[in-house]
């Protein structure tokens, strides 16, 4: 019953969201911070937002009671892929049609046999969060697949084609498109965070008064085009911000490091990783000995938590007047994060719009079941330049309330 | 005293035989040493090399961080290390560790905090958190233990079963009241003073809280494997089934208690890590038992069976985890740094059979 009143209520907040990211222009989605709680705190609004969207789904007259919808999710056990599911799900019980989870269980391998079982019992719109991202040979062999059974496709989430690659993919079949992220743009931000937080407090950051900020680097998994991304692009941005400010460059804190990252060897993104690099780091590069690590850079906020957790144990980023702040920045903006955020623990997040993407696939699956084109109705949102079916969710920055 | 002259008389013995070899002996008995050892004496070469290259390897503070880092994974692997010795193994772990830090998570969340999982949930004692931690890893560890006993199944098949049973579990658990798979963090303060906080500093060094509870579970771990009869009937089980069964040992209750008693730490594991992270989401846990099942191996805990020491499962997790650290210290390539652990328990294994083919 309680389960049951929360996806209700997250349902409306949902609505609500999207609403507001559907009324607004294209800046609404670099001032839309709003999270799920202040829009369940606006009931009003919510409740209305609720009524319009039913009523744009009975004004498309849609019967959408043809469309059986596969959603295939690489891992149940991503934080952000988990708010998009929740997010999803609560859309297409809105939308009123049949739809499947599946959990790829970081197997490309799993997911093209459920994908295979999926269309063979009849579903004909697939909405696939795929595991190899960025490959042009593993997405092909799913639009492949959906184009043989003549499914409609919407990829989220996952790249599916590289910088070499653009438009290979979404351009060979006329039913597929791409709800996703710019995977640089997350890196591009931080970085730009970062540098700007950096020139505010330059002096307060630069514990040992060197004149240059030493910073360690904690990355989620080798290979993967965004860890790879905003590994690099936090450091270059937030550089070239340094440099035009009259500041030197940031500094790896381990000069023999030629890397300049410390990766989870599990690839999982994890904060355990980060917990015990950290502490180690600690170990060796401390105030006592005059080196101390200034600054840390995360791939995610769960290796945010992890370091923090080693930097509370050592005394840092308390939280109170008296502790020393070390700035450490995540991606994704979970609940966890913002807290920390919130408690002087952490400086600032990105926030992926778990919201905005899962709004734009159930409007890709109302137009799939209406038989509309696939992208009609997303232009709130940006489309790539050369790709028209490649439609970006934009991030946003994230340092705490307004 | 008695102690004593039983060292010095074993001494005496052993340096007499020795002195009854002839040359050619001799040799041989000092090659048999050295490659016996050859773990050891390379992770002294290691440790030499590191602190050789960056000084601050061996200071306080990096002592206190590879006792710490070993102590937390302690009591995972002193359990596995029983499923170990029945010729076994427990592909559970890592998931059993998740599930538990989760629950731990949740159930100690501070009352103030804005996304707590069970928000009307008055304030739980550490104590009931611990004994509910232990109970739900031992649940697994008995139905793992079961299925072994009593349907002859190979551990592998059960344990790889219930990994993923306790996975999905894990999934669903983090998904209730709205949680939608968040990490559980904003840990009760108690709870993290209880585990990370210290009551002991060394040259000014704090020694986390955690490092007395792995050194109790080692305590404990050894006296049930060495004092005790369950202790002797798992060497017997593990040595020969059917030996023990005809000597009168109860070969299904001894498979089922080695399995619930690892269950009960992978509780304590989840329980530690749970505020050492201080974020718990569906990895966390994940492939810890590789790490442990490594250690134990490294430390001289045979797949053979019947064979094994807590001690070595200790140096196995020391061993596992100066590795760790000095690669780190020596800023090695993070590529390398799998090639060198794959060699190293490949090494450990080859020399660990060594010792049966010889015999043989």
């Amino acid at each position: 019953m309680k389960k049951k009143l929360m996806a209700v209520l997250l349902c409306v907040a949902l609505t609500a969201t999207m609403l507001a990211g559907c009324g607004g222009s294209d800046d609404a989605a670099t001032t839309d911070t709003t999270t799920t709680e202040e829009a369940t705190d606006d009931a009003a609004a919510a409740d209305d937002a609720a009524e319009e969207v039913t009523d744009t789904a009975e004004e498309a007259g849609a019967d959408l009671s043809s469309a059986n919808v596969a959603v295939f999710y690489y891992t149940y056990a991503d934080t952000y892929i988990s708010s998009v599911r929740t997010a999803l799900d609560a859309q297409l019980d809105a939308l009123g049609v049949t739809y499947q989870d599946y959990d790829g269980n970081n197997n490309q391998t799993t997911q093209n046999e459920q994908i295979d079982t999926a269309l063979a019992q009849g579903a004909n719109v697939l909405i696939v969060n795929i595991v190899t991202s960025g490959s042009v040979d593993a997405s092909q062999a799913i639009v492949d697949k959906a184009a043989a059974k003549d499914a409609y496709l919407i990829f989220f989430n996952r790249a599916v084609e590289d910088d070499n690659t653009v438009g290979q993919v979404l351009g060979s079949y006329d039913k597929v498109a791409f709800v996703g992220t710019d995977a640089p743009e997350a890196g591009h931000m931080q970085g730009e965070m970062i540098g700007n937080y950096l020139v505010e407090n330059y002096d307060t950051v630069d514990l040992n008064g060197d004149g240059t900020i030493s910073y360690a680097m904690m990355m989620g998994q080798l290979g993967n085009a965004e860890a790879i991304y905003r590994t690099q692009y936090s450091v270059e941005d937030a550089n070239a911000i340094l440099v035009e400010n009259g500041y030197p460059e940031l500094e790896y804190f381990d000069a023999s490091n030629s890397d300049k990252y410390q990766v989870d060897q599990d690839g999982a993104w994890s904060a355990t990783a980060a917990n015990n690099y950290m502490t180690t780091n600690l170990s060796q590069y401390n105030e006592t000995n005059g080196n101390m690590i200034e600054l840390v850079i995360c791939n995610n906020d769960g290796m945010a938590e992890g370091v923090i957790s080693a930097l509370n144990v050592a005394g840092y980023n308390l939280g109170t007047e008296d502790s020393t702040l070390i700035p450490v920045f995540g991606v994704d903006a979970t609940d966890a994060a913002k807290q920390l955020i919130a408690d002087g623990k952490m400086v600032g997040t990105i926030m992926q719009d778990a919201e905005g993407m899962a709004s734009c696939i159930s409007i890709m699956t109302q137009n799939a079941a209406t038989g509309a084109a696939l992208t009609d109705g997303t232009d709130t949102w940006n489309a790539d330049p050369e790709v028209s079916n490649k439609i970006y969710i934009p991030y946003g920055t994230y340092t705490g309330e307004e | 005293m008695n102690f004593v002259s039983n060292i010095k008389s074993n001494i005496a013995a052993k340096r007499a035989s020795y002195k009854a070899l002839d040359s050619k002996e001799k040799a041989a008995y000092w090659k048999d040493a050295l490659i016996n050892n050859a773990i050891y004496i390379l992770i002294i070469i290691a440790i030499i090399y590191t602190q050789s290259q960056n000084s601050y390897f061996l200071k306080t503070d990096s002592i206190v961080n590879i006792i710490s880092l070993s102590a937390a994974n302690l009591p995972i692997a002193c359990g596995i290390a029983g499923c170990i010795v029945l010729t076994g193994t427990d592909l559970s772990a890592g998931r059993v560790v998740g599930l538990t830090a989760c629950i731990s998570a949740s159930l100690l969340q501070s009352a103030d905090y804005a996304t707590k999982m069970f928000p009307n949930m008055p304030e739980i004692p550490i104590v009931i958190v611990i004994l509910a931690v232990i109970l739900v890893g031992g649940i697994v560890g008995w139905v793992n233990g079961f299925f072994v006993a009593k349907f002859s199944l190979h551990p592998f098949i059960v344990t790889l079963a219930t990994q993923l049973i306790v996975y999905g579990v894990l999934l669903m658990y983090i998904m209730i009241n709205g949680n939608n798979g968040q990490p559980l963090s904003g840990l009760d303060q108690r709870f993290k003073d209880f585990v990370t906080g210290s009551i002991l500093s060394v040259n000014g060094v704090p020694i986390p809280n955690y490092v007395w509870y792995g050194l109790i579970v080692v305590v404990f771990m050894w006296f049930m494997w060495n004092k005790t009869t369950f202790g002797k009937n798992m060497f017997a089980v593990g040595s020969s089934p059917e030996a023990a069964n005809v000597s009168g040992v109860n070969v299904a209750m001894t498979t089922i208690l080695v399995h619930t008693l690892a269950g009960c730490m992978y509780g304590i594991t989840g329980f530690i890590e749970s505020a050492r992270i201080g974020s718990n989401s569906a990895t966390t846990g994940w492939n810890y038992e590789s790490d442990a099942i490594a250690a134990c191996v490294i430390g001289g805990v045979s797949f053979v069976g019947g064979t094994g020491k807590i001690s070595g499962v200790v140096l196995g997790v020391f061993m596992l985890r100066i590795i760790f650290v000095a690669l780190q210290f020596l800023s090695i390539n993070q590529n390398l740094q799998y090639i060198i652990k794959g060699l190293i328990i490949l090494i450990a294994c080859s020399i660990d059979m060594r010792k049966y083919l010889v015999r043989k």
